[in-house]
């Protein structure tokens, strides 16, 4: 008990340095980009040169980056991300308004692209030389070939411009569907390679000496084996659709955390780069210690 | 009356090369009920496939003969759909295989495997499942049969893993058990106890089993009929008596020697160059520690205070079952693992005060082979490189030409200059063995130590081996730390006896005192489980193959 609550601990305090360092980077790489939020005001809204020094002497942008540091720190631990510099409202609320749209598009994503992963896998262990085990290879060289938002392209070019059956923005199918065959092609190769190779497992000829049936072995025996690598590769893919849903909920008009985090880096809003960065790095970190978890319930065997 | 089983002109094939590899050869056997028929065979004669055939599991790539036949009760199971064959696997014929570990689904409760089985071949809800489950872990000799089917494999020890396969085999109530090596893998006692299971499972049930091994004692001790295979073709058959005391082909007679060689002494080796009483190797009080899961657990104590003297020229015989520490004191000589108090002296030099690290010199007299010659030898190096590297890391002159120290050692381990271009792939398990072997005599070190070295290897090549260190014993005073759980093997080859139990030597004396006269209850477990071979016993008398076992 005492070993765990150890493991524990370490694990949280490794995270918290991990997000320390994730938005020291972050805070040095905005501003290390040219030009800032005010100058995008100026050219926005046309103000003079002395009107955005004092802008900016009123939003704190002219105290060293120390300075500015610390006191984001010191708010942020009190729970307070700052106030959005273009749009005068809480950074929290813009966030909190952007989560919601996320998870729903990366969790319909992700199911939908882990159900046909584990059901194309399971057929085409069952059935090696079927038309199903072929499409193991071909959603693979998709995944890896067509970045989703080509495919987002021609999908709003083709069933929204041409045939006219999808409104062009708003629409939360096609990205579900274009972010789920995505998802399948990086899930079911990797699935499919550890049952094939499972499959001539020692304890698999012993489930087929009982007499079991195929189907049951595969579903009862040979997934279950495979799960770690099934765990694995669903997390991986859970944490790039969590940022990595971006460039769809910008082409579909998806007010999501990718098209906040887009346009507050365009806008160079500070307070909301780092809260959208600050989110991503704990989600990030919340799914692989889930994953580690799932590993630890699926596999009762101790480390190696 | 018909057999319960008929076995004609089973033939089974590969497909290679150069056309079609014949693994097994028109093999023809009977089965009746209630009986057990052994098949003997080294590795490669084709025995598992045979058994593998009779339930249909050979592997994707293996072809049977059409005119193979495989009668079970009335049906040709040869002739039976797939769907019909499944029916029955596990309530006809049932099977345990060599590994239990690797039998089991490591990540499902035991007990789910059997329900599964259970639920299989008979109609019944779950929770009369677990109930018949609970009633089979208790015929099966498990502990606490109620609750044991909550564990998963990794939580029991190996001899409970087998029970477990037995339990499972068990549950769809079959007419034959097929045995694949069902002890190969357990040590000693352990392995006295699941075959005793086996036989009183049979008498209780009226099994019929066919028995698979590689050990003729075990066989024997088993079954009524005997069956020698090699290279997949039947050399002899019979009632085991009739084998064993009057066998026909040169190569059972052979088998038999072999086994029966094993039961004595070795030529007395007595170091015939003039050494003086050098103590090559010397324990005091040694301790070893392991650092324990986690970073605040305790760390396991693998050897408790042992002592031991080895002088030049002697073999001392390291014995224990798995997990009694005998490995970890080897690894602790060489280096290995690194002691925790205690005093190592190699050759006259105390090893303590230099932190446990053993000079280039010592390491030169100092060498150790490993139990797995898979692993030893390093797949991209041929073997003549393997055996030019211990000059190269020990800081030796390498020798120059192919006429030399190499050629000469790989002669001494009875392989010739026509390997020295091969990789270790191409060389089978006892060749592979034979080259660590002489790999480790390239440096001509004063103490070898041999963990386990001969049990990967068949009877016959055993012998080379064993022979092969005695020589060295013999012409140049080599020390010889023999580990190993097989006492039949230290009997052939050790002067002294140690025995481990849980960390600590309990017994340390010559080897005929502590093989006739063991002081420590835990060597006498040991002794008692040896399998032996006993032609003296009449094959007819219905329990006299019980009474070749001597453990009751």
């Amino acid at each position: 008990m005492v070993t765990l609550l150890a493991t524990v601990l370490i694990h949280i305090a490794r995270a918290a340095l991990l997000v320390f360092g994730v938005t020291v980077l972050v805070f040095i790489l905005v501003r290390a980009i040219p030009g800032d939020a005010v100058d995008v005001l100026a050219i926005e809204g046309g103000l003079t040169d002395s009107q955005a020094e004092a802008m900016r002497a009123g939003l704190g942008l002219t105290a060293s980056w120390l300075d500015q540091f610390t006191a984001w720190c010191l708010s942020a631990l009190r729970g307070e991300l700052g106030e959005s510099l273009r749009f005068h409202v809480p950074v929290a609320d813009l966030l909190l308004q952007a989560i919601p749209v996320t998870l729903a598009l990366g969790a319909a994503s992700l199911a939908t692209g882990f159900v046909l992963a584990v059901a194309i896998a399971l057929i085409a262990t069952l059935r090696p030389r079927s038309i199903v085990a072929s499409l193991v290879d071909i959603l693979n060289i998709w995944s890896i070939a067509i970045p989703t938002f080509c495919a987002g392209l021609v999908a709003i070019l083709v069933f929204s411009l041409w045939l006219g059956w999808l409104p062009v923005l708003g629409n939360f199918l096609v990205p579900v569907i274009i972010l789920g065959l995505d998802a399948a092609g990086q899930i079911v190769k990797p699935l499919h390679e550890e049952m094939k190779e499972l499959g001539t497992a020692v304890y698999i000829r012993t489930a087929r000496a009982k007499g079991l049936h195929p189907l049951k072995i595969v579903i009862g025996h040979i997934l279950p084996a495979a799960a770690p690598v099934l765990l694995a590769m669903t997390g991986l893919v859970a944490a790039s659709f969590i940022g990595g849903a971006l460039t769809m909920e910008v082409l579909f008009g998806l007010p999501g955390v990718g098209s906040l985090a887009f346009n507050a880096v365009n806008g160079r809003d500070y307070p909301l780069i780092q809260a959208v960065v600050l989110f991503l790095a704990v989600a990030v970190i919340l799914i692989n210690a889930l994953t580690d978890l799932a590993q630890r319930l699926v596999d009762p065997r101790p480390e190696r | 009356m018909a057999a319960l089983l008929d076995v004609r002109d089973l033939g089974i094939a590969f497909p290679a090369p150069n056309g079609m590899l014949r693994v097994v050869d028109r093999v023809s056997w009977r089965l009746d009920a209630g009986q057990t028929l052994g098949i003997v065979g080294e590795s490669g004669s084709g025995k598992s496939l045979t058994g593998l055939a009779l339930l249909r599991l050979l592997p994707a790539a293996a072809r049977l003969d059409p005119a193979s036949r495989i009668r079970y009760r009335d049906t040709d199971l040869l002739d039976l759909s797939e769907a019909d064959m499944r029916s029955r696997r596990g309530s006809g014929l049932a099977m345990i295989f060599q590994e239990p570990m690797a039998s089991l689904h490591p990540l499902l409760t035991v007990g789910r495997q059997v329900v599964e089985s259970i639920r299989r071949h008979t109609d019944c809800s779950a929770l009369e499942a677990r109930r018949k489950a609970a009633a089979l872990f208790d015929e099966a000799g498990l502990p606490d049969p109620g609750r044991i089917g909550r564990r998963y494999p990794h939580e029991l020890s190996g001899g409970q893993q087998q029970r477990v396969m037995i339990a499972m085999a068990l549950a769809g109530n079959p007419d034959i058990l097929i045995a694949d090596e069902p002890t190969t893998a357990l040590d000693t006692t352990v392995q006295a106890q699941i075959l005793d299971l086996l036989r009183s499972l049979q008498a209780m049930r009226g099994l019929a089993m066919v028995f698979i091994s590689h050990d003729l004692a075990v066989v024997t001790s088993m079954a009524h009929e005997v069956m020698v295979l090699r290279s997949g073709r039947v050399v002899e058959s019979g009632s085991t008596g009739v084998v064993l005391s009057a066998p026909e082909s040169t190569y059972t007679q052979g088998l038999v020697a072999a086994r029966r060689r094993l039961s004595v002494r070795a030529p007395a080796a007595t170091p015939s160059r003039s050494v003086g009483p050098e103590c090559a190797l010397e324990l005091r009080d040694l301790c070893v520690d392991y650092p324990g899961r986690g970073p605040f657990a305790r760390p396991v104590r693998a050897v408790d205070r042992a002592s031991l003297t080895l002088s030049a020229g002697r073999a001392l015989g390291l014995v224990g079952e798995s997990g009694s520490g005998k490995s970890t004191i080897g690894k602790a000589i060489v280096g290995l693992a690194r002691p925790t108090s205690g005093d190592l002296t190699l050759f006259g030099r105390p090893l303590a005060g230099d932190g446990w690290r053993l000079s280039r010199a010592l390491r030169r007299r100092c060498q150790i082979v490993l139990q797995n010659p898979y692993g030893a030898l390093n797949p991209r190096l041929t073997i003549e490189q393997a055996l030019i590297e211990p000059f190269v890391t020990l800081g030796l002159k390498p020798p120059n030409g192919r006429q030399s120290r190499i050629v000469a050692g790989l002669e001494e381990v009875g392989l010739d200059a026509g390997f020295l271009d091969r990789y270790p792939h191409q060389l089978s398990g006892g060749q592979r063995q034979r080259v660590c072997i002489a790999r480790a005599l390239m440096s001509e070190p004063g103490l070898l130590i041999c963990d386990e070295i001969v049990s990967a290897l068949d009877a016959s090549i055993q012998f080379q081996v064993l022979d092969l260190l005695n020589r060295m014993r013999t012409a140049r005073g080599l020390a010889l730390l023999f580990i190993g759980h097989d006492l039949e093997v230290i009997r052939y080859i050790a002067d002294d006896i140690a025995v481990m139990h849980r960390g600590t030597i309990v017994e340390h004396a010559p080897a005929d005192n502590v093989l006739d006269t063991p002081q420590h209850p835990h060597s006498r477990a040991l002794i008692d489980a040896m399998p032996r071979l006993d032609v003296t016993a009449p094959s007819e008398a219905e329990d006299g193959w019980r009474a070749q076992h001597r453990s009751a």
